[in-house]
């Protein structure tokens, strides 16, 4: 085994073990051990991604391991995100009291859940065949759902219920994709839907066109692209703040990324241009659907899940497009997404706590009642509205100009319009939330506000290197690995 | 396969979608699942694939019993209604079915008996999730769904890998199971399995 190997093991076997300890810990430890467990968890995540990028040109492609730029790109970002989410539980855990399951083990489920979640999610992006990865995206839903619903409120019950049962059948369609690959790869066996194996399909074009449509339509409601992304503004709202950052952050782009692989190996087949076509659809489409509701006033965690949607669409675009531009700004876009925010759902928990009305309604004027509570979510919203100087605005120029680039002048010009239309509203958002008038006459300290002031601070300095990197990273080495995609 | 077991897994298919008593729902999904498995055992070529087919009859099984269980469980007062009528539903499901079968060519597998079998298992299936008002029927149009996918898997030309295999009979079990919690939820909270319960959150 090489240390890569060692590394990505590790990385799955630590937080599955975490999970079994904080199952079987005593009651008083439950916490101590969840919160301990996090640290090797995304040291390992840290340590694979210095491996893989110090060797950029020599991935390791297994038929059941892929250790390549951008699963290890995802892995940081997954480790970052689940390290935070699990730091941020306790706050979480401490202000809201109800749940699915008896209280004496409500903070144990809730811990061992989310580790098995983190585990599964971790191993996505790593995963050296479509079958597998298929595998590992179901189980997510099944403990995701249960972490969605985990309050046991009726809105987090629908929440849970609807993501369940549209995402199963998605993926029921998505299996059904894999399967007509499989009749067509030669050899059978697990080999013949490991990526490098989906690009000898010989079953002829048209019915390769149609089992990478069902793949992609399938992921996509997984995902949340428009229009199969009906599951998504409930299950981000609903579930506990701590879970949709994960969901938001780390599992739709770890799914994204299974898309992108599928595209690159049967782009030979189907071809090139018509497999982005696709791509570049979705991510038109969920600008189209997305753009609106960024201009209605929404509960804070709503107006977040809406702008997942479309972030996931600007994704969609730079990875269609493909040039090195639209794949810098895809780099830019997926890392700064997820400080952002992850951020603004961290913020949520002193927000409900200082204004529970905020869990169903817009806020307005938190930064007057709140100062630092407004400089998080000012921050999570600037960057997300894509606001200069921060890195979103830079990822979706370089998307954009990745379009031109590409040859799709028409597409890029549509959707900078619908961009600069979700701009304006969420600028328009950004101002009533944070100095606009606020509704309450009373002011009440917000729970939990230093690890989210303490947040705020490291996530400044990141977005600020995150954009300044953006306008060089074009022509660097990682920029032309994932423009080459596995070998 | 035989074209007349194809079809018969659709007939059973079509029965879910209309019938309305839970428990015959699921006993017809069980009998599939039966069905399926047999056909398995019979095309076996070597261990791996029995092992294949006892873990596609296990499933089946201990499903049902979850099902049974969970429909004593949550006794409604009477039969939740569902969205459409029986014969709208079913007209619904052969139309879906009918549109993919005409929209999908030829997809590789031994037959294009198997191959509109598949597609029409699936077409039910969501038909069954969309039009069915009660949870547990929308659970077992996600079963039905797998049921044709678990056709299309026996009736694949080339032999598919046991570990893949296992693995999504381990994961659609395990979504089962999950569903079957939140079923159980949502009686508990609303007193019935009615998903039109469950309309709050709209934009």
């Amino acid at each position: 085994m090489t240390s890569r190997d060692v590394f990505a093991v590790l990385l799955i076997a630590v937080p599955t073990l975490t999970a079994a300890v904080v199952s079987l810990a005593p009651q008083r430890l439950v916490r101590r051990v969840a919160l301990f467990g996090s640290v090797p968890t995304s040291a390992i995540a840290t340590g694979l991604a210095i491996l893989a990028f110090r060797d950029l040109a020599h991935p390791t492609v297994g038929t059941w391991l892929v250790v390549d730029p951008a699963g290890v790109l995802l892995v940081v970002v997954i480790g970052v995100v689940g390290l935070l989410s699990v730091l941020a539980s306790p706050a979480y855990l401490d202000t809201s009291q109800s749940s699915l399951v008896r209280p004496e083990r409500r903070e144990r489920t809730y811990f061992a859940v989310l580790y098995g979640f983190w585990a599964i999610l971790l191993a996505v992006p790593l995963a050296g065949n479509v079958g597998a990865a298929w595998l590992l995206i179901e189980a997510t839903t099944a403990a995701s759902a249960l972490l969605v619903g985990f309050s046991g409120k009726a809105r987090a019950l629908e929440a849970a219920w609807k993501y369940l049962v549209l995402t199963s059948l998605g993926l029921g369609v998505a299996l059904l994709g894999i399967v007509l690959l499989s009749a067509g790869v030669p050899g059978g066996g697990v080999g013949s839907l490991s990526w490098h194996a989906l690009t000898t399909y010989s079953s002829g074009r048209g019915t390769a066109l149609v089992a990478y449509l069902l793949l992609l339509v399938g992921l996509a409601t997984k995902i949340g692209w428009a229009p199969v992304h009906n599951w998504l503004p409930d299950a981000h709202s609903e579930a506990p703040a701590p879970v949709s950052a994960l969901l938001s952050s780390a599992l739709l782009p770890a799914v994204l990324l299974v898309a992108w692989r599928s595209q690159q190996a049967l782009a030979p087949v189907v071809g090139e241009r018509t497999t982005r076509t696709v791509l570049v659809g979705f991510g038109i489409a969920s600008l189209v659907v997305a753009v609106p509701f960024l201009w209605r006033p929404m509960a804070w965690k709503r107006l977040l899940a809406y702008s997942s949607l479309e972030h996931m669409g600007v994704i969609a675009l730079g990875i269609g497009f493909a040039t090195p531009l639209a794949i810098a700004g895809v780099v830019i876009h997926l890392s700064a997404h997820a400080v952002a925010k992850a951020l603004g759902f961290y913020a949520a928990t002193p927000l409900l706590a200082h204004e529970p009305r905020a869990a169903g309604h817009a806020v307005t004027g938190i930064g007057r009642t709140q100062p630092r509570l407004g400089a998080a979510m000012g921050l999570s919203l600037g960057t997300l509205a894509g606001l200069p100087p921060f890195p979103l605005f830079v990822s979706e120029v370089l998307v954009l100009a990745g379009g031109f680039q590409a040859g799709r002048p028409w597409t890029a010009a549509v959707a900078a319009v619908l961009l600069a239309l979700g701009f304006l509203g969420l600028a328009h958002t950004l101002i009533e939330t944070t100095v606009g008038k606020p509704r309450r006459s009373r002011v009440s300290e917000a729970v939990g506000l230093g690890g989210v002031t303490a947040l705020t601070l490291v996530s400044a300095v990141a977005l600020l290197a995150l954009a300044a990197a953006g306008p060089w990273l074009s022509r660097t080495d990682l920029v032309d690995a994932l423009v080459r995609g596995l070998p | 396969m035989s074209g007349a077991v194809a079809w018969l897994l659709v007939a059973l298919g079509l029965l879910v979608v209309t019938v309305r008593r839970r428990s015959i729902a699921v006993g017809v999904v069980t009998v599939q699942a039966l069905i399926l498995v047999g056909v398995a055992l019979n095309d076996a070529a070597g261990g791996a694939d029995v092992v294949a087919a006892a873990a596609l009859g296990a499933r089946g099984v201990g499903l049902a019993a979850l099902f049974l269980w969970l429909v004593a469980r949550t006794r409604e007062s009477r039969p939740v209604r569902a969205g459409a009528a029986p014969l709208v539903r079913a007209g619904l499901a052969v139309a879906f079915a009918l549109l993919l079968t005409g929209l999908v060519p030829h997809i590789g597998l031994e037959s294009r008996t198997d191959e509109r079998a598949v597609l029409a298992l699936v077409a039910f299936g969501m038909v069954a999730a969309a039009t069915c008002r009660a949870t547990l029927f929308q659970i077992l149009g996600v079963v039905l769904v797998e049921n044709g996918l678990a056709l299309a898997a026996l009736s694949l030309p080339r032999a598919s890998s046991l570990a893949i295999e296992l693995g999504v009979v381990f994961d659609l079990t395990l979504v089962v199971l999950v569903a079957a919690v939140f079923h159980e939820r949502i009686f508990a909270e609303f007193g019935s399995g009615d998903s039109a319960s469950l309309r709050s959150l709209r934009d």
